[in-house]
């Protein structure tokens, strides 16, 4: 049996598999209330919930593109296992506060709190779209991204037996199956099992690795002698990149909505905190073990160019495949576990997707029972423009890609800054934000990425900071109530 | 030491590690001798980000997330 041929059978078989969770997520489900839809009732145990939160977190870039940087960059990329890391210790900022709010004011989407917090005069309203539109851009670049990686693996992993564009079709339909069948606890469940088969997949073929090129030493010295500059100590730009990478990666992945939805799916506050804290062990397991691969692949595939080298993880698993039948096996369980990856993220943005549409930025209601089959049919809708995106294969959008975390970041002042200075207006918000933005978008167009190795988003979430921070120690001009007076309140439950 | 002072020190320490791991202090371009099969600075890096994790850890299960309301409120840290 041919390698294609397996890897169609191992498809099926996961993709079968996939259907028969989303059936019990079915049969689990309470009723057909926002809160169970989209947050899975709230009940989500430190299980699920340590391998949802596992599975979303590291998308397909995570197993193919952060292979690849390795081989670009070399061992200064061991920067990822900390930027990975240092996800879940900005977590300690935000999650605690959050979580207790969410719990008391019944909050489903990212928005909710921004109406908690700041009320509803006119310039919180235009805070909530604003913060509303830039989540929904980086959703749906992300999701853009998670399809194209989709369709490509699927190629791989068939030989060319299941094309790009039935891969993309195929998959992004069952993904719409799954989630509108099931929900927050299909993803959830879903998650779980692919977290497992990308843990496993990826332990494996690190093994096999390093048993044929000799072991770690021989790795680093083989390297050394290839491209030694991959060895050395960074240069002070490389350190400064380090550094600012941890903050954009650390403090926008926080913001994404999906990863706030899980604070408030949790079952209680003990098992969010227990998730979390096995949940900083995972870089260790997954980010490391990917750079550890990309490393090993300078080694076996020396003179590949910059552009080629987000392809060394197929490669090195074709180049596994030829090993013997168990290695065959063994390269297909990884393929698959990629595939789950990225499925996996892209499942959970879909889900957040519709919520984040529906209710933050079109205002609807969560008492009204039709705000659930229109968040629904929303993120079917954007699905459907992205899938059409995708199957021009030529489409490049890796630049806006680029931009995702930039955006995101700008939101931080609204969520941790409110959250812990109680002096944080709407006004001055919303102007730090748009400013912040604005610098960011206009930078990255004009092809400045990074100043002196910091990235743009980063520096222009300092001026995002100030202006927020001198805005709101300004007295407003006319006088309101106070952020966090009683009628500012909102109670989000329903 | 009160655990929310404890888990405050802890979170100071992940930052001081963060900053350790990336390698400002080496002369750049310096040829590295190896610790554990990897370059030293990248080792110094592992150790650090192993550190983080143990430490961060603790810090979570030093937590308090109430299910319930103690009286907190908004912005109020």
């Amino acid at each position: 049996m041919s390698f294609g041929q397996l890897g169609v059978i191992a498809l099926v078989i996961y993709l079968f598999g996939l259907i028969g969770v989303a059936e019990f997520a079915r049969r689990a489900r309470r009723d057909l209330s926002p809160s169970d839809h989209f947050l899975a009732g709230r009940e989500l145990g430190v299980f699920v919930l340590l391998l949802t939160l596992y599975a979303t977190a590291y998308s397909g870039n995570s197993l193919l593109g952060y292979p690849g940087e390795a081989y670009r960059r070399g061992f200064s990329w061991i920067m990822a296992t900390g930027f990975m890391m240092s996800i879940i210790v900005v977590f300690h900022a935000l999650a605690p506060r959050l979580r207790l709010l969410s719990v008391q004011h019944g909050f489903v989407t990212p928005g909710d709190y921004i109406k908690y917090r700041f009320g509803g005069d006119a310039l919180a309203k235009r805070l909530l779209i604003a913060v509303a539109i830039l989540m929904i851009a980086a959703l749906a670049n992300f999701l853009f991204a998670q399809l194209k990686a989709m369709g490509e693996l699927t190629e791989l992993v068939t030989d060319g037996i299941v094309p790009y564009e039935a891969g993309v079709v195929g998959l992004a339909l069952l993904i719409l199956f799954y989630e509108t069948l099931g929900g927050m606890r299909a993803v959830a469940w879903t998650d779980a099992a692919q977290g497992i088969l990308m843990l496993v997949g990826l332990v494996s073929m690190l093994v096999w690795l390093l048993g044929a090129t000799g072991g770690l030493e021989q790795v680093t010295l083989t390297i050394a002698s290839l491209r030694p500059e991959a060895v050395r100590v960074p240069d002070a730009t490389e350190c400064a990149n380090w550094l600012s990478t941890v903050l954009l990666l650390g403090l926008a992945s926080v913001i994404y909505p999906q990863a706030i939805q899980r604070i408030y799916a949790a079952r209680s506050g003990t098992d969010l905190k227990r998730a979390f804290a096995i949940m900083g062990f995972m870089p260790l397991t997954t980010t490391f073990v990917v750079t550890l691969i990309g490393l090993v692949a300078i080694t076996r595939f020396p003179d590949l160019v910059a552009a080629q080298a987000d392809t060394v993880m197929p490669r090195l698993l074709e180049e596994w495949a030829t090993a013997g039948p168990l290695a065959s096996i063994a390269a297909i369980v990884v393929f698959i576990g990629a595939l789950a990856a990225i499925m996996s993220t892209a499942d959970s943005v879909l889900l957040s997707l519709g919520s984040l549409i529906a209710e933050d930025l079109l205002g609807r209601s969560r008492q009204d029972p039709a705000t659930t089959k229109l968040g629904k049919r929303i993120a079917a809708g954007v699905l459907i423009a992205m899938i059409l995106l995708a199957m021009n294969r030529s489409i490049s959008l890796w630049r806006l890609i680029e931009l995702k975390m930039e955006l995101l970041i700008q939101c931080v002042p609204a969520f941790m800054l409110a959250m812990h200075w109680k002096k944080t207006r709407p006004g001055p918000t919303l102007l730090g934000l748009l400013v912040g933005t604005g610098i960011a978008v206009v930078c990255v167009l004009a092809g400045t990425k990074r100043i002196y190795g910091f990235h743009v988003g980063v520096l222009s979430l300092f001026i995002n900071i100030t202006i927020v921070w001198f805005g709101s120690l300004t007295p407003p001009r006319v006088p309101s109530l106070r952020s966090g007076d009683a009628a500012g309140v909102q109670d989000c439950s329903g | 030491m009160s655990r929310s002072r404890l888990r405050i020190s802890l979170l100071l320490v992940i930052a001081v590690l963060y900053i350790a791991s990336i390698p400002w202090y080496r002369e750049t371009g310096q040829m590295p001798s190896l610790v554990f099969g990897l370059p030293d600075w990248v080792a110094v890096a592992l150790f650090c980000y192993a550190a983080v994790a143990v430490l961060n850890m603790i810090a979570w299960l030093l937590t308090d997330i109430p299910d319930e309301d103690p009286g907190a409120d908004r912005g109020d840290s």
